[in-house]
């Protein structure tokens, strides 16, 4: 038996009952918030913030959003992965309600928030957690709701995730290729690993039912298709489609086919493997005058063709956390110490590919030192930054159909952007 | 229908209403509503109704408007209907007098003309929870499971579920589960049939243990034709009731290599799902249905490296860590599959702790021959750089490492920098590293005593480290100068020292440096025998007490006990019986994986399922001989966590599973003077001598547990079986019993009649208990008085080490024994059946 859970909590910062669902009548809330507020306790202590908690025979498993913890009490043994995953998807819905979900939202929406979590589950077991489809049935704003209420069409609809008689006076398709590269280059200069996720990201303002038709550089594909493919064509390693995209369609002939969501959803996800070259490079060297005074230099290259352009690039610099009086210059952007992380952040608006820019820092240390210094945190270097129409892998949309059998023409946006994922460079 | 959060400690806020005054206000307000119908009396009704569910919420006492709430429930508006099913659900519990006021409204609405109404009214019926009124229940449930509308359908299979655990009779003498059973095959609705087969799944196997029909229902749910039903129809359902028809799949015993892949082809796709619950659902089906055929088990692991990798580092970091929890699961039974992709198990600066222990513990699985070197550099910026935590998981990842025999020159190296970096708590791992090291590897002696000697004993006060640091005193007492001196000061400072572990430790060294430089540790010696005496803890007294009753009676003898000539560890005895493992990965996709121990460690009885083996046997009394044998395996166990002092982590994970067998309990208290001091002598010499039952008992489950999750119908035609011959010395433990009792199935069940000297000699259960181990038969457990005995039996194969579990019941009045035997081997249970009834009909012959 996959096990159900047996209750579902929203607590607050302090770890009390905000407000709670219990779907089997075997976990107190009492319960629950002992245990809970005993593991909050130990926060200082790494060690025990295991997001799967046992306790007297309950396991409880919680995740947190800003100040609040959603977390679920079982005491069957039920399905990790996938009640974490579920508490994921809460967080969704109840983003899609209250804009953002945080203690005062949920104190707002008492009402909204019972009849959500008297849908998402029934006893123990997870049934819908598609704010769409949810909205469907609990309107936000009470007031504006019709007075008789039908049961949600998508439930029966052979297209769960979309409604039928959905209009739009413009049929407009946006659609975004983002590529975040993560990479982690080690101190001596080598790149220790580096990969591409890369996210399909639509938001789609459609009449009707429509099919889209997406067709990629896929390797495979344009291999099968007999085309020339020299080195315009990708290799995707492991993709992920939205549950819209007929999978069995795409293991035969590789064509990805749609009815989508209305509004925005992750269309497919892919990851690469391959060696990236650090896109920015970042070295910096520091030195010890003396026992009260530290400097700092620090060189950022970008590595990418000169008709590309970075832009919000934000380099964090970490410093000692006793480091005072920072004077800094920079050849290009602007630069501001962060002493609450320990870091010093470098902010370049706009950096173009191929070029090269400096920066000096001067920091004071206190000239006594403790007796036993406190082992230092070494941080890595880390970057952040966006550039506007390119990808990493190269992928491109070679078209993006719309068939409706209203026939309206419709609207493909596309746009590609590369960011920086986890990107870290102990370089210093 | 919700939650009681009547929080009656905590005292409201002054912002908050602090109760009476308002209550009684909102009563008065609702009642001039009730009989309202002027035009805007919903909204303003609304308004009220908020008012009092956030009350409510916030823990005030509103239960005094229970009937105004109900008398204005008669409207059309839905939401008005959800705030008063929430109100009524939270307080009709409580108050007994309104449940039945609440049941009438309710049982109403279940007949509304808004499928919305009939739907939730009839989940808030069922979600009441009164036993008493569980009469009420059926009418409504039994319509609702033929409600045209599939909304009310849906909650209805759930309901049923419900009033299974209020009141299980009642449910089945209404017949559900079988209209269950047919909803589930045919509705049109995906999510009703979800919710049938969920409901069913654990109607049937709770009931199970109470009818045959029911268990024949339970094995009719993985049936080939419900099975295919399901799957065919799997793209309908949502991605959470897919994981609930995967999860049944991955129970499935397919018929034959083309039913495997028809399966897999059918669900190749599902490994795209964005969801990760399904893909690791999808996973779960496939590793359990190749398992009986080898290759296409290995391929399926090479299919799913790149879906799980994906899942690991991409999403939230609660989702990498049960990712994380699988890999490490999966690692175990096949490590070469990551051994190219460990790059993806370096962490990140900013990963939460229980991200990066469970990398480190993946790096430490998947390091090989080829890619040592570089993990291990990696872990060694680990341990310079980040927080201190993980830096000593570091240490000890690398420890770990070292003993798997990989490039350990390299590492030597490298953890003898690490004693130099003189920071106390790498100082600290590193120590107990060195030692496990050097029991494993003595050829290092000479490098690593050169560094350890340098080592203040000051700057060492963990308990861990200071014994290990403690144990390379004694042991090259020969190769390092300070030896007997450094000895000597710690001895200075015995009432000082709060751990007995180290006092037990300086006891022994002290020993073993006495024996090698005897005129420099004599005084030592004298002092620390005259503290160990005085010692207020009985292990380090008795200890203490051996030592020097050992010296008194021979010097020689005390040599070749304290000192006898050392052989390298070879391998650190595992934690885990590959038993545990495999039953863990049968429970893949689970909470089980995440704890790393099966599910019956963890969860109470009424929430795993009926299996009433535990209560059983530990009703019964443990004959002499099993009493016996649990000395040695407890033995064993006490062995293992003495020798893997440094290395074990995972040894408090079976702390609250040894709870579970009762048992051991009895033949440790029989004589506590007797098993203490074995365990006294045994930790003496447990340090250097690696235990071979242990390592057998390993190299043996392994064998044991080969075919264990075969589907029985795949498994070839055995060879005509040759004379059975068991093998007389066999060991099992208790627990080891318990599961494979619980894992088996019967493959003999039979009655078979008792001579009459049998039934003569049969006297007591001992009786037949030694006569039986004659015929190298063991007795687990047995218990019983005239006329009835019960017995449980246990055997193995000769030199296969595969086990016969026999359950025994003599009743001598009819001279009858009923036999249930299981078999690791089913091909040969009926050879050791006619073994077993031969060596029970030669019982009292003289």
């Amino acid at each position: 038996m996959a096990g159900a859970a047996s209750a579902l909590f929203l607590l607050d910062i302090k770890g009390r009952v905000l407000v709670w669902r219990d779907y089997r009548g075997d976990v107190s809330a009492a319960q629950a918030e002992r245990c809970f507020t005993k593991l909050i306790e130990k926060e200082g202590d790494p060690q025990s913030q295991d997001p799967v908690v046992y306790d007297d025979g309950v396991t409880y498993m919680y995740i947190q959003h800003n100040n609040v913890y959603l977390m679920t009490a079982s005491r069957q043994n039920c399905n990790a992965a996938s009640l974490l995953l579920f508490l994921h998807r809460v967080v969704d819905v109840f983003k899609h309600y209250f804009e953002e979900l945080e203690e005062e939202s949920l104190r707002d929406n008492f009402v909204v928030v019972y009849e959500l979590l008297d849908e998402i589950m029934d006893f123990g077991y997870p049934q819908y957690t598609e704010a769409k489809i949810l909205s469907e049935f609990i309107k936000t704003d009470a007031y504006r709701m019709e007075v008789t209420q039908r049961p949600p069409m998508a439930v029966t609809n052979a297209v769960s995730w979309r409604s039928e008689g959905i209009r739009y006076k413009k049929n407009e398709v946006f659609l975004d290729v983002v590529e975040s590269v993560n990479i982690l280059v080690n101190s001596n200069g080598q790149i220790v690993r580096s990969d591409v996720v890369g996210a399909l990201k639509m938001r789609t303002y459609l009449s009707g039912m429509p099919e889209c038709k997406l067709g990629l550089n896929d390797r495979v594909l344009l291999e099968a298709q007999g085309r020339a493919t020299k080195g315009k064509a990708i290799d995707l390693d492991d993709i992920k489609f939205h549950q819209c995209v007929r999978l069995a369609r795409f293991e035969n002939d590789r064509t990805i086919s749609f009815i989508p969501p209305d509004g925005s959803f992750d269309l497919m996800t892919y990851r690469l493997s391959t060696q990236v070259k650090p896109l920015i490079w970042v070295e910096a060297q520091v030195e010890r005058h003396s026992r009260s005074r530290m400097e700092m230099t620090v060189k950022a290259r970008s590595q990418f063709k000169e008709r590309s352009t970075a832009t919000n690039v934000e380099i964090e610099l970490p410093v000692p956390s006793d480091a005072t009086n920072p004077n800094i210059r920079t050849s290009m952007g602007s630069s501001t110490y962060a002493p609450e992380n320990d870091a010093l952040v470098w902010k370049i608006k706009s950096f173009p590919g191929g070029k090269e820019y400096m920066l000096r820092a001067e920091f004071t240390l206190p000239s006594i030192t403790a007796e036993e210094p406190l082992p230092e945190r070494k941080a890595p270097i880390r970057v952040k930054f966006e550039i506007p129409y390119f990808t990493v892998s190269g992928i491109q949309v070679r078209y993006l159909k719309i068939i409706e059998k209203s026939g309206y023409q419709a609207l493909p946006w596309v746009r590609y952007i590369t960011m920086a994922g986890e990107y870290e460079l102990r370089l210093i | 229908m919700a939650p009681p959060p009547v929080y009656n400690q905590r005292s409201p806020s002054p912002s908050q209403p602090s109760g009476k005054g308002e209550v009684s206000d909102l009563k008065m307000q609702l009642r001039q509503l009730a009989g309202s119908r002027a035009p805007g009396t919903d909204d303003a009704k609304r308004d009220l109704f908020k008012k009092v569910i956030s009350y409510m919420t916030i823990g005030i006492d509103v239960s005094s408007v229970f009937s105004e709430m109900v008398m204005c429930s008669a409207t059309s508006d839905i939401v008005l209907k959800k705030m008063c099913y929430l109100y009524v659900g939270n307080y009709a519990k409580h108050n007994p007098d309104l449940s039945l006021l609440t049941i009438n409204f309710l049982q109403r609405d279940c007949k509304d003309e808004d499928p919305m109404i009939r739907g939730l009214a009839l989940r808030s019926l069922c979600s009441l929870r009164v036993a008493n009124l569980v009469e009420y229940l059926v009418g409504p449930l039994g319509s609702g499971l033929k409600d045209s509308n599939n909304y009310v359908r849906m909650v209805a299979a759930m309901g049923v579920l419900k009033l299974y655990h209020i009141s299980a009779s009642t449910c089945v003498d209404a017949d559900f589960p079988t209209t269950l059973k047919h909803l589930m095959l045919n509705d049109p609705d995906a999510q009703v049939v979800a919710n049938c087969l969920s409901a069913l799944q654990e109607i049937w196997s709770l009931e199970a243990s109470k009818s045959e029909e029911a268990s024949r229902e339970r094995e009719a749910l993985l049936s080939k034709p419900v099975v295919y039903y399901l799957l065919n129809r799997i793209k309908e359902f949502n991605e959470w009731a897919q994981c609930v028809v995967l999860e049944l799949v991955a129970k499935y015993v397919p018929s034959d290599s083309n039913d495997i892949f028809d399966i897999m082809n059918l669900l190749e796709d599902r490994l795209q799902h964005a969801n990760g619950a399904v893909v690791l659902a999808t996973i779960k089906v496939f590793l359990q249905l190749t398992l009986s055929m080898t290759d296409v088990h290995q391929q399926v692991y090479e299919r799913i490296k790149a879906p799980l990798l994906t899942l690991m580092s991409s999403g939230s970091p609660e989702q990498s860590y049960a990712m994380l929890s699988h890999l490490h699961l999966l690692v175990m039974r096949a490590p070469y599959i990551f051994s190219s992709d460990y790059k993806n198990f370096y962490c990140q600066y900013n990963e939460p702790f229980y991200v990066k222990k469970l990398k480190l513990e993946m790096l430490t699985a998947v390091a090989n021959e080829s890619n040592t070197y570089e993990i291990v550099t990696e872990l060694c910026e680990y341990a310079a750089n980040v927080d201190i935590p993980i830096a000593r998981e570091s240490i000890r990842a690398v420890g770990k490492i070292a003993l798997q025999q990989y490039d350990v020159n390299a590492i030597v190296d490298r953890l003898l920098q690490f004693l130099e970096m003189e920071k106390d708590y790498v100082t600290a791992e590193t120590l107990v590293l060195v030692k496990d090291l050097l029991r494993k590897y003595p050829q290092w002696s000479h490098d690593c005593i050169a560094v350890v000697g340098n080592i203040s004993s000051k700057n060492v006060q963990e308990p861990k480290a200071k014994a290990a640091l403690i144990w390379m005193l004694g042991e090259y007492a020969q190769d390092m100068q300070d030896a007997p001196y450094i000895l000597e000061s710690l001895i200075e400072n015995w009432d000082e020292e709060h751990s007995a572990e180290v006092r037990l430790h300086l006891l022994t060294a002290v020993m073993k440096c006495f024996l090698r430089r005897p005129p420099e540790t004599q005084k030592a010696l004298g002092d620390a025998l005259a503290s160990g005496l005085a010692d207020f803890h009985q292990d380090v007294h008795d200890r203490a007490m051996l030592y020097y009753r050992l010296l008194q009676y021979d010097v020689s003898v005390a040599e070749r006990v304290v000192n006898p000539p050392k052989q390298a560890v070879s391998v650190f005895a595992d934690t885990q019986s590959s038993e545990i493992k495999d039953r863990i990965f049968d429970e893949f996709n689970s909470l089980s994986v995440v704890y790393q121990k099966p599910s019956y460690m963890f969860t109470d009885k009424e929430h795993r399922g009926p299996f009433a083996f535990s209560e059983e046997l530990g009703s019964l009394s443990i004959g002499v001989e099993s009493a016996d044998n649990i000395v040695t395996a407890q033995r064993v166990e006490a062995n293992d966590k003495d020798l893997l002092l440094g290395t074990s982590e995972k040894e408090e994970s079976r702390g609250p599973g040894n709870n579970g067998s009762a048992y051991n309990a009895p033949a440790y208290d029989g004589s506590p003077a007797l098993t203490a001091a074995l365990q006294t002598q045994l930790d003496l010499v447990s340090l250097d001598h690696t235990p071979a039952a242990s390592v057998s008992s390993t190299s043996l489950a392994i064998d044991d547990l080969l075919g264990l999750g075969l589907p029985v119908a795949s498994t070839p035609a055995p060879p005509p079986p040759p004379a059975l011959e068991l093998n007389p010395k066999a060991v099992l433990d208790p627990n080891s019993f318990q599961q494979k009792w619980r894992q088996l199935p019967i493959s003999i069940s039979q009655e078979i009649s008792i001579s009459p000297q049998g039934i003569t000699a049969l006297t007591t259960p001992q009786a037949l208990i030694r006569h039986m181990q004659g015929q190298s038969i063991h007795c687990m457990a047995s218990g019983g008085q005239a006329p009835n005995f019960k017995f449980f039996f246990f055997a193995q194969k000769a030199k296969e080490s595969s086990n016969y579990l026999v359950e025994c019941i003599i009743n001598t009045s009819a001279s009858k024994a009923q036999l249930k035997i299981k078999a690791d081997d089913q091909s040969t249970s009926e050879a050791f059946s006619s073994l077993f009834q031969s060596a029970l009909s030669k019982f009292g012959l003289p």
